[in-house]
């Protein structure tokens, strides 16, 4: 099997495999769930394959019909499309982890869709951080928007819809903005292929390419969902079943990010505009974003409205770090997109196993569950040490860069607001583990209740565990992701 | 600038689409209107890009006997007609999810449902 | 107030776009970048590498296949967002069968008979559009809504029964996810054969093997798109 062939079977395998999930499954909901299991080991497969030849050999493409770009579709796989990795790990314990979830919390009818629409969503983020075609990543974002608008809705609650038609709404109108920035760069240059436009660029009128830039950095950052483009996620976060939390928060968002990576890699090229200014709004909107995601989180009593908010203020930090556009912060920040996936869907697992067992959502109902579920809440708690960024876990090391490149970039001040935003997400994730295990509990029956069951708790656990092994080995991507980082930034020679 | 701008006038008017369009989203209380609003933004978005495409005095590209150059630029028609399908599907979930609200409701004016919750 | 706000921001907004569209190159110039950079080579040498004599089809399952793959992905990830949100939720909260306020009166004799008359032909149009789609507009798309429409048309005049009979229960998912899996197909095919997914045999004595190759696309695309279309709609009429 060539790279190319490999590169295109991390997309061909789990788009065949949403197809067939109705086949297949029908409506068992076990029997789906299998084979999405069997779907997603397959793709993991193939995505650690990738990953191991990127760091021997460097970026390398997959011609799609055999069209040489920029005449056909070239998908191309570099440093940062190594997310792969993490987006199928997540993709498969969410999986394994629904099995008994879906059961419980969904529609009986509805159960074989739900794996459908997950194998699609996981399609469409793979492909959005593979290819190397601003009209393809459109598509893959279509593919991945829709299906996030309807796993919101699947639980046919209410609010659950109300919030999905928001999050539709928003989300549709960014894509728009998106479509027409594409469109304006095809205008300019004639081309389509992300390297062909960087190269052509050069020689294109300012105002379109800035208006393109404009339309594709606000596009992507709705989907972001950075301050104060966020309205749509607490809502949309929170309602949703914990599984589709958990990829939501930890992957969707950042596919916007990676998106705004991508958009960097054409204009850093390009040379057509100074992106200084760009960068400058950037930082000072992640910094917002930072405090008042911070802030709001304080605020609320539902843990996975607090889990979103909380989501919201580090989408600050990594766009910070993007911003910052020194070598520090933005490895710092490339990293902390793969270390907050893990952490993220470690706390929405977590919290979603508990409230499966309790049935309760409020930190104050939940008061005393750390005596009888341990394994669960120990593992909430490392999340929550790895989020707060103390050492030696994962959030510790991609701050610290951050606020490095802060330096760096000759914006101490910005260390400042990142400091201050830690000690934030300190507080409330504090009341959270306090009213774990220290408070009375306010129902003496969740002193009862059955730890989770093993399809949910070994995810929760290897994720777990993987923030403390990814705090311990945080050189390993740091350095993975620096000649990647280093050939964007050395272009604008930075 | 004028003189540029009536040159470009097919641009000038998909702009004006897209303001009127999202004029809509923004204002309109009914949800089927907003969404009307947000078609009227992809139809914009659309007519731009198809307009890209134009030539002066250009045929259908399609080749064969009696065809006689210039074509007008295949690609822009090919996006859009993806860009389409991909509206339909948008479309499609976005009449479901109303459907559903207005069952879970009895009413699909925002304000209202605002005060509902 | 709020319509004034909205105005003037739109206001604002509207002068950086009509300034950047001034700025673009002029409409309907053959100098453009869009028009010399990668169409003149489509334009020139499509019907011929391409295997079909409508460029655009060229384009759409041949140069950029791989952006209809993911396409026709999104139609059928929209059947599957239109179930998760419509089909009937947990005990107590089915949806409301609403009680027609007077039985409908069934459509008129002559309406059904129209109907029944114009099936076939509507049925000929469609095929007809979809396999002629790389030699004139039309495609597997236009053909399976046409088709499509025909089936939404039998729904309402002569019942749901009716309709269904078109698209077999047993065969019903997999006909949904026809257009995907005709993609994923012909690109592996493609991939064994030509080393490329979505290759097309390139050589010139094959240049019929690389038409007929479009054509099972198209009906791949054209039956797909039909069976969700109807399914859609059948969902929002209700699965009552």
């Amino acid at each position: 099997m060539t790279a190319s062939a490999l590169l295109v079977g991390l997309i061909i395998v789990p788009l065949a495999g949403a197809v067939l999930t109705p086949v297949v499954g029908g409506r068992d909901g076990a029997r789906a769930c299998g084979w999405a299991t069997l779907v997603m080991v397959v793709t993991s497969g193939i995505a650690a394959a990738l990953v191991v030849h990127v760091a021997q050999v460097g970026p390398f493409s997959a011609y799609l019909g055999g069209w040489e770009p920029p005449y056909g579709i070239e998908l191309r796989f570099d440093e940062f499309s190594a997310s792969v990795a993490i987006i199928c790990l997540l993709g498969l314990l969410a999986v394994v982890f629904s099995l008994r979830y879906a059961a419980h919390e969904l529609p009986p009818v509805r159960i074989g869709t739900y794996y459908t629409l997950l194998l699609l969503n996981l399609t469409g983020m793979l492909g959005f951080v593979v290819t190397g075609d601003v009209f393809n990543l459109f598509v893959f974002m279509e593919i991945l928007s829709l299906s996030g608008y309807a796993l919101v809705a699947i639980s046919g609650e209410r609010t659950a819809e109300m919030a999905a038609f928001k999050y539709l709404v928003m989300g549709a109108v960014s894509s728009l903005l998106v479509l027409f920035a594409i469109g304006l760069l095809y205008a300019l240059t004639g081309s389509l292929n992300m390297a062909d436009i960087s190269a052509r660029l050069s020689g294109a009128a300012e105002a379109p390419a800035m208006l393109a830039l404009a339309l594709l950095t606000t596009g992507l950052m709705v989907k972001a969902a950075l301050f104060p483009l966020h309205v749509w996620l607490p809502d949309a976060h929170a309602i949703a079943p914990s599984p589709v939390s958990a990829l939501l928060s930890g992957l969707v968002v950042k596919t916007g990010l990676l998106g705004l990576i991508r958009v960097y890699q054409i204009y850093y090229g390009a040379k057509v505009l100074d992106l200084s200014a760009l960068n400058t709004v950037l930082v000072w909107l992640g910094a917002i974003s930072i405090v008042m995601g911070a802030f709001f989180a304080i605020f609320q009593e539902d843990i996975k409205m607090m889990l979103a908010y909380s989501t919201i203020s580090n989408i600050g930090y990594i766009v910070m770090g993007l911003g910052l556009a020194s070598q520090y912060g933005m490895i710092g920040a490339t990293v902390h997109i793969f270390n907050h996936a893990l952490i993220k869907a470690t706390l929405f697992l977590g919290a979603g196993a508990i409230i499966y067992r309790t049935g309760y959502r409020n930190l104050t109902d939940l008061r005393g569950v750390g005596r009888s579920m341990p394994f669960t809440t120990a593992a909430i708690s490392v999340g929550a040490i790895s989020i707060v960024g103390m050492p030696p876990t994962a959030g510790f090391l991609c701050k610290w860069y951050i606020a490095l490149g802060a330096v760096q970039a000759g914006h101490p001040v910005f260390g400042v607001a990142l400091v201050f935003g830690a000690l934030f997400i300190f507080v409330y994730y504090i009341r959270m583990v306090n009213s774990f295990y220290f408070q009375q509990p306010v129902h003496p029956e969740i002193l009862e209740v059955k730890e989770a069951p093993l399809s949910m708790l070994v995810p929760i656990l290897i994720l777990a565990a993987l923030c403390l092994v990814m705090g311990l080995l945080g050189r390993i991507p740091l350095s993975f992701i620096e000649p990647a980082v280093t050939r964007l930034l050395g272009t604008v020679g930075g | 600038m004028i003189a540029m701008l009536w040159q470009n006038i097919d641009y000038v008017g998909s702009v004006v689409l897209f303001c009127i369009g999202l004029y809509c989203v923004i204002t309109k209380n009914n949800l089927i209107k907003k969404f009307i609003g947000l078609n009227i933004m992809e139809t914009s978005v659309f007519a731009f890009i198809i307009a890209l495409g134009v030539v002066d005095g250009g045929e259908a590209p399609i080749m064969g006997a009696g065809a006689s150059a210039p074509f007008t630029n295949p690609i822009p028609q090919a996006l859009i007609l993806t860009g389409i399908v991909v509206a339909v599907s948008t479309t499609a979930l976005a009449l479901s999810l109303i459907i559903r609200i207005y069952e879970h409701c009895g009413t699909i004016e925002a304000d209202e449902l605002r005060e509902m919750e | 107030m709020k319509r004034a706000l909205t105005i003037a921001m739109l206001v604002l907004l509207a002068m950086p776009l009509l300034y950047a569209m001034s700025q673009l190159p002029p409409h309907g110039s053959a100098t453009s970048p869009a028009y010399t950079h990668i169409s003149p080579r489509y334009l020139e040498r499509g019907p011929e590498e391409a295997g079909a004599e409508n460029v655009v089809t060229d384009v759409i399952l041949n140069y950029r296949g791989f952006d209809t793959n993911g396409e026709v992905t999104v139609i059928f990830t929209s059947l599957a967002a239109v179930l998760a949100v419509l089909l009937a939720g947990r005990k107590g909260d089915e949806r409301p069968v609403r009680e027609p306020a007077a039985e409908p009166s069934p459509p008129s004799v002559v309406v059904r008979f129209v109907v029944r008359l114009l099936g076939p032909f509507v049925t000929m149009f469609a095929v007809y559009v979809i396999i002629n789609g790389h030699v004139s507009p039309g495609g597997g798309f236009q053909g399976g809504t046409v088709f499509g429409a025909l089936v939404i048309l039998i729904t309402v005049v002569l019942g749901r029964s009716v309709a269904e009979k078109l698209q077999p229960l047993g065969v019903r998912r997999i006909l949904q996810a026809a257009a995907p899996l005709t993609f994923v197909a012909v690109g592996v095919l493609g991939l064994a054969l030509f080393g490329d997914y979505l290759a097309f045999p390139r050589d010139e004595a094959l240049a019929w093997v690389r038409t007929s190759w479009l054509m099972v696309i198209e009906i791949g695309i054209g039956v797909g798109g039909a069976a969700i279309i109807s399914a859609i709609f059948w969902q929002m009429g209700g699965d009552r």
